[in-house]
């Protein structure tokens, strides 16, 4: 196994819900090697998103280690940990997200408004994201104007433009016909293995799970036999 | 600095392509910023008119007790006794007819005075239009105030009627003081056979002192030296003068800028309200937007610029339109012969605009901090 992308030692999600405390995650030991392309499963509740969201730093654990190339992110403030996501992650939503009102290109651009670089070099990295998912030719579309397929590699995209070596997937293909899936999935293989860029992908479907590296199962906060 | 003007276009962006949303905000708060113009341009013609400063060296001379022009009667001669007290620097007898001695948004007001002695005793004015020595030469030559004549779209060679009295433009004159540019100056034994008032009675006396300092004890020599004639004086300086005979105005102006602080209030209501519905609207874009990296600084700054842009677009035009709409029309506020041009200044509106800006500013930072509180996730899940 390549040198660990991602290391969870005990970690523990708990959150307070009216008088009742719920834990989505209790304890779960993880390792994912860098350049894996991980699927995870299992039923609604599970903690399969809980995962992904202390994966990406847009939550917390509330106990154990969580390292990202060997970095507690756990122990990172809040400020730090913004600044981590924005270098490290790339978050793909199942309903992609984009901002209605912003063309393909202004949508990928999104994570590199606040680097200091030059306008010039920000348009490069765009279209060559944009290259890269082969939207080349809808840099100009808004999201209404695009298919849901179309949409969510515009996602993905954006997610790779600041050229994260995480990428977090939150069921990508759910809202997708049979043939968008396939692409993205294609897709998605192909910078895990080209690109050597490790992902974390959530999905219901055994058929998307099957284009991973491997495949987790979570059931009650728990990881169950592979 | 590069990302800072980077959020700025973003904001633009979201405001450019949602033209609806975005312009019936500007709408409102140029609606609210047009009042606020028009209220702060009559406290400030106010302001210019009543507030004394150390440059005001001018005395009015009326007739005790008296308070409209019409009745305000003193005998011409009393100039000679007048120029005799000591720091009087110059005086000038002065018949004043109006169409309407109450409140009134459009005074006619004549002031007949010695042709040989308007030059010396108003240095300062400036005929821009047609010529003094036209107006001299006319029996019936009127110089009007170039507000006046705005308002009533007149020229030089143009013959106008009011308050009875029938008149020839000789020329369009500009001064600093206010009361000056929204009169019409006549010859003085004109306007008294015009007035029907009969030669040798003038309604007051215009009385320049050598200093600021001179004032009070000028005015009181004035009206000791008349105090048991048959037409006693009360002397006044001539801002004093204005704030006394036009008490009633003064009231009604005051009371506007309730008006002012009430527009004001809307506009901060309208600006906060739009942003906090687009905040609503973009709870999840916003988590997005968190999710990718973006602080919580960068979200409020979105927020806080599109409040700023929107208080400034709506501003400018309000304040814009007030200023255009009230320079074309060239209102004058009249009581008792006193008369106030309500024109705006630079000042107004550029106070207009930077307010907007503040405000749309203030307004957003409630709803800015309503888009960062929440946590990422139950943003992305809601």
């Amino acid at each position: 196994m390549n040198a660990p992308m991602i290391e969870c030692r005990g970690v523990s999600k708990s959150y307070r819900k009216g008088s009742t405390v719920v834990t989505p995650l209790e304890k779960l030991d993880l390792l994912v090697a860098k350049g894996e392309f991980l699927a995870l499963m299992g039923p609604s509740g599970s903690g399969k998103t809980t995962l992904l969201n202390l994966l990406s730093g847009i939550d917390s654990p509330t106990e154990g280690q969580l390292l990202i190339e060997g970095r507690d992110i756990a122990k990172l403030s809040r400020r730090e940990l913004t600044k981590w996501r924005a270098r490290h992650v790339g978050y793909i939503f199942q309903l992609y997200h984009l901002v209605p009102v912003l063309s393909a290109f202004e949508n990928v651009e999104l994570p590199l408004l606040l680097d200091p670089m030059s306008k010039k070099e920000r348009r490069q990295r765009v279209e060559a994201a944009l290259g890269l998912v082969g939207l080349g030719d809808r840099m100009h579309h808004t999201p209404s104007e695009l298919s849901g397929g179309q949409e969510q590699r515009v996602a993905i995209a954006r997610a790779l433009v600041a050229n994260p070596s995480l990428l977090v997937a939150d069921e990508p293909t759910g809202d997708l016909d049979r043939e968008s899936a396939t692409r993205i999935l294609d897709l998605l293989r192909q910078l895990s293995r080209d690109h050597g860029k490790t992902i974390v992908m959530v999905t219901h479907d055994p058929r998307a799970a099957e284009a991973a590296d491997r495949t987790l199962h979570l059931e009650k906060g728990q990881l169950l036999l592979s | 600095m590069s990302a800072i003007l980077n959020l700025l276009r973003l904001s633009w962006v979201q405001l450019t392509r949602h033209k609806v949303r975005s312009l019936l905000t500007i709408l409102g708060v140029a609606a609210g910023m047009f009042l606020f113009t028009a209220v702060e341009t009559l406290q400030r013609a106010l302001a210019k008119a009543t507030e004394e400063t150390a440059a005001d060296t001018t005395l009015v001379v009326y007739r005790q007790n008296r308070f409209c022009p019409s009745a305000s009667k003193l005998p011409e001669h009393y100039v000679d006794e007048i120029r005799r007290i000591p720091g009087v620097r110059e005086v000038i007898p002065v018949q004043i007819v109006v169409n309407n001695c109450g409140a009134s948004l459009d005074v006619i007001t004549f002031r007949g005075v010695p042709d040989e002695q308007l030059e010396k005793f108003a240095p300062e004015i400036q005929v821009t239009q047609g010529s003094m020595q036209d107006w001299k030469s006319r029996g019936d030559g009127a110089l009007l105030g170039e507000v006046f004549a705005q308002r009533r779209g007149l020229k030089p060679g143009d013959r106008f009627d009011g308050a009875g009295v029938t008149v020839t433009v000789a020329g369009i004159i500009s001064s600093p003081f206010p009361q000056d540019n929204n009169v019409a100056y006549v010859k003085l034994p004109f306007l008294q056979r015009a007035s029907k008032v009969g030669l040798g009675t003038v309604t007051q006396f215009n009385v320049r002192v050598n200093s600021s300092k001179d004032l009070t004890t000028v005015a009181k020599a004035i009206d000791e030296r008349f105090h048991s004639d048959a037409s006693p004086t009360d002397t006044r300086p001539e801002k004093a003068f204005f704030a006394e005979s036009a008490a009633q105005l003064i009231q009604i102006i005051g009371f506007t800028r309730w008006l002012g602080i009430g527009a004001v209030l809307a506009v901060a209501a309208l600006v906060a309200n739009a942003l906090l519905l687009v905040v609503r609207g973009r709870v999840k874009e916003n988590a997005v937007l968190r999710t990718l990296g973006y602080p919580g600084r960068a979200i409020a700054c979105l927020v806080v610029s599109e409040g700023g842009m929107l208080g400034l677009a709506g501003g400018a035009a309000g304040v814009g339109l007030a200023a255009a709409f009230l320079r074309w029309r060239s209102f004058t506020m009249g009581n008792e012969g006193q008369t106030l041009a309500i024109q705006p200044d630079l000042m107004v509106v550029l106070s207009g605009i930077a307010a907007a800006l503040l405000l749309g500013i203030a307004a957003s930072l409630w709803p800015a901090f309503q888009a960062i509180r929440q946590p990422i996730v139950k943003n992305l899940r809601n």
